[in-house]
């Protein structure tokens, strides 16, 4: 009998079920999509810090002139990003150059913001020359610069705004030999995870307590600042979105529960106790909500997949594990909905209800 | 019923409009603790051979710029956009038998600004607010102030034992170590002076090396990597006067001809693709809060419509047209969506007041177009959400409508 009534009513009052329904399943939609994005907003934010290169330096203390390499071995047993790098000037006939030697294929992650016209990285034998160097030596791409160590051929012209502009940078081994380090370089540059900076420059300086292990304050201090205020920013923003709905979705409801105040009426007439009809009411609003969490559900995770590719291209902003809160708030949200009006149950009298007042 | 549920739906919508608008720009302020965003040096024929600030090749006597053009850069056309700016003296002494880099600067100085009264405070402590300070900085706004201080990075500072307070030699003269600075960059290997002190010391009064720059830009798009000099004037324009880097750069190479303007890209790049995530997920919230609003809003006026139908039958049957009915009850639901419209938009200004004064510590100026465009977006979806349910009200027949209400 209890369930007849309750398909019944599904039955009998689509249109108003409808837009209840609509309305629970745009909240658990939104609900999807917001915690998804949410849930993941750290990491994503930090991806795009990851530009900048380098957030700590390990660096030669004291009066030393270098760093051992051991500190890249350090580095990647502590799973971080790391690449040595060495400075020596050499001489190009009478003049004079800064030459950096950098091990290209550890460095990659560290140099994505160089722009570059022709190759990013250069072999045995071949060279890059940052944009000055190139402009005063009147160099272009595939000449042979007369290093008085050995001629390279020019693979790449970069411009970074930075130092590298005015060096000639060559693969580590060439220029670590030529400024006489072995197993050394002039200093490491490390991109650590910027959650563990902290963790992670107190072990390198354990392991190496020679050198010098540096935070780069302005990356780290500005990554972190501005990662926990965006979040907080969607936070409220979320909040607010989420209480929105959440009283547009109690309008819904409570209409459900004051339209049929004359089935109540009839309802309390012939002896069901009122009780009753409140669990009535209810139940019918949480299976309502939970066909709605589950639609809304899965449009979330669609809109949050496409959103994931669109904003933060190629890292998929889904995050199956939304699923128990977005049920729980919708649940809660449309039993607190009816429960509100359900107070009306009792007030009501069916004499007059009946009558048509 | 109408109206709060529209004024809801309208000040949700301009709360996040607003805050749309507004967080990109402070994300885009909170990015200039990265430091310097252009970097302007002196039109050079020679190289700089120089590894750590220690140059090994003089630098050429005649290359530099002059300090008394420094404040022209903020009569660029983007002057607002540049938020701090730093020159700097570059030397180098020995000191405990090692050659260091010496750097003259504004540490945080009053600068006035060309052809006006008004001044304003920068130099590296403006721009640079990330590094860290052990004791205090050189104070230096009046001329004879800190005269004889200076600031000892913290790799330099350890190698000779000093410490806040304690006194070194710099170019045979005594100075006092004011504070130690960690950066965990190359500053950490330098000692710092006013700029005045250096320029003495090495006779090269009224000169500057490097002008460090920073400023509030674009992030680059498609258009901001084609090449100026192959744009249409009219391309050229719209270049000029967009912030982007390159454009401020340009602007900069204008307004000192002996001087060149370059982008540190590793700033620049980190600053716009940050800045591109932040406004795309703005503009994602502010969509869900738009759909929510507008939900709101349609599904309140539908029910509303949908409650009345006996008062359309009535009219009906008393003879109005449907023409009549239709505008009667469009005309309500205008007044309504406009009243509401008008309410929560209020509101909603206040409320992206509140979320950018709790995030960011700072009160949002919402924009004057916004409470406009939000009251006439809420009209409509009134209209909107009303038309369907009045349609199917007059397609049915009055009495019918009438009977079952009975």
């Amino acid at each position: 009998m209890f369930w007849r009534f309750v398909l019944a009513a599904v039955k009998f009052r689509r249109r108003r079920l409808l837009l209840a329904f609509l309305g629970l399943a745009v909240a658990a939609t939104l609900a999807t999509t917001l915690f998804s994005v949410y849930s993941d907003i750290d990491r994503k934010m930090h991806r795009e810090f990851r530009a900048y290169g380098a957030n700590l330096v390990i660096a030669p203390s004291g009066n030393a002139r270098s760093v051992p390499l051991t500190a890249v071995a350090e580095a990647d047993r502590l799973g971080v990003v790391s690449a040595p790098f060495v400075y020596t000037v050499v001489a190009i006939g009478n003049e004079r150059v800064v030459v950096a030697g950098i091990d290209f294929k550890r460095a990659q992650p560290l140099i994505a913001h160089w722009r570059t016209s022709g190759a990013h990285t250069a072999g045995q034998g071949e060279c890059l020359a940052g944009i000055a160097v190139a402009q005063h030596f009147h160099l272009r791409l595939g000449d042979r610069v007369p290093l008085d160590s050995g001629r390279c051929t020019l693979r790449g012209v970069i411009t970074t705004g930075g130092e590298e502009d005015n060096r000639l940078i060559v693969p580590f081994d060439r220029a670590a030999g030529e400024a006489g380090f072995s197993n050394a370089a002039s200093m490491i540059e490390v991109r650590a995870d910027a959650e563990r900076i902290e963790d992670t420059r107190e072990a390198l300086q354990r392991a190496i307590p020679q050198a010098d292990v540096r935070v780069l304050h302005a990356i780290a201090e500005t990554e972190a600042n501005v990662v926990l205020k965006v979040r907080t920013a969607v936070f409220l923003l979320m909040a607010l979105i989420l209480a929105i709905t959440t009283i547009c979705v109690t309008g819904n409801f409570s209409a459900l529960v004051l339209e049929r105040s004359r089935e109540i009426g009839i309802l309390k007439a012939i002896g069901a106790p009122e009780a009753r009809i409140a669990t009535l009411m209810l139940s019918e609003s949480m299976i309502l909500a939970l066909a709605s969490a589950i639609i809304g559900y899965a449009i979330g995770l669609v809109v949050s997949y496409g959103i994931g590719q669109k904003i933060f291209a190629g890292a998929a902003g889904v995050n199956f594990a939304v699923f128990l809160p977005v049920t729980a708030v919708t649940v809660f949200v449309a039993a607190v909905a009816t429960l509100a009006s359900a107070s009306r149950i009792w007030r009501i009298e069916p004499a007059q209800i009946l009558r048509g007042e | 019923m109408t109206i709060g549920a529209v004024a809801l739906g309208s000040a949700v919508a301009t709360a996040m409009l607003g805050a749309m608008l507004d967080v990109g720009d402070r994300v885009n302020r909170e990015l200039r603790s990265l430091g310097a965003n252009l970097l302007v040096i002196p039109k050079s024929g020679s190289l700089p051979v120089e590894i750590g600030g220690i140059r090994y090749r003089p630098a050429a006597k005649d290359e530099f710029i002059p300090e008394a053009l420094v404040p022209k850069l903020k009569s660029i056309f983007w002057q607002l956009n540049i938020t701090a700016l730093s020159p700097s003296l570059r030397a180098q002494t020995v000191l405990d038998g090692r050659e260091i880099p010496v750097e003259g600067v504004w540490f945080l100085r009053d600068m006035r600004l060309p052809g006006g009264a008004s001044s304003i405070q920068t130099g590296m402590r403006a721009l640079n607010s990330a590094w860290k300070i052990e004791g205090r900085w050189v104070e230096d706004p009046k001329p004879n102030d800190g005269a004889r201080e200076c600031v000892l990075g913290a790799a330099l500072a350890k190698r000779t034992g000093a410490a806040p307070g304690s006194g070194v030699i710099l170019f045979g003269e005594p100075f006092t170590v004011a504070g130690i600075l960690s950066t965990g960059g190359e500053q950490e290997d330098r000692a710092l002076v006013r700029i005045e002190v250096l320029q003495r010391l090495t006779h090269r009064i009224g000169q500057v090396d490097a002008i460090e720059v920073g400023a509030l830009t674009k992030p680059e798009d498609a258009f901001a990597l084609k090449n100026p000099r192959q744009m249409t004037p009219v391309e050229y324009d719209r270049w000029y006067c967009t912030p982007y880097i390159t454009s401020i750069a340009h602007q900069i190479e204008e307004a000192l001809p002996m001087a060149i303007a370059r982008p540190v890209r590793r700033v620049a790049d980190t600053e716009g693709q940050v800045l591109n995530r932040v406004r795309s997920l703005m503009l994602l919230v502010a969509l869900a809060a738009l759909a929510t609003a507008a939900l709101t809003v349609w599904s309140v006026t539908a029910a509303t419509v949908l409650d009345r139908r006996y008062e359309i039958a009535i009219m009906q049957a008393t003879g109005a047209g449907n023409w009549l009915v239709a505008a009667l009850f469009g005309a309500e639901v205008a007044l309504e969506g406009a009243t509401g419209g008008l309410i929560g938009a209020s509101a909603g200004v206040q409320l992206s007041g509140w979320v950018s004064q709790t995030v960011f510590g700072i009160r949002a100026e919402a924009s004057p177009l916004l409470a406009p465009m939000v009251i006439s977006i809420a009209v409509l979806v009134a209209l909107a959400g009303a038309a369907q349910p009045l349609r199917r009200a007059l397609s049915l027949d009055p009495a019918l409508t009438l009977r079952e209400g009975a």
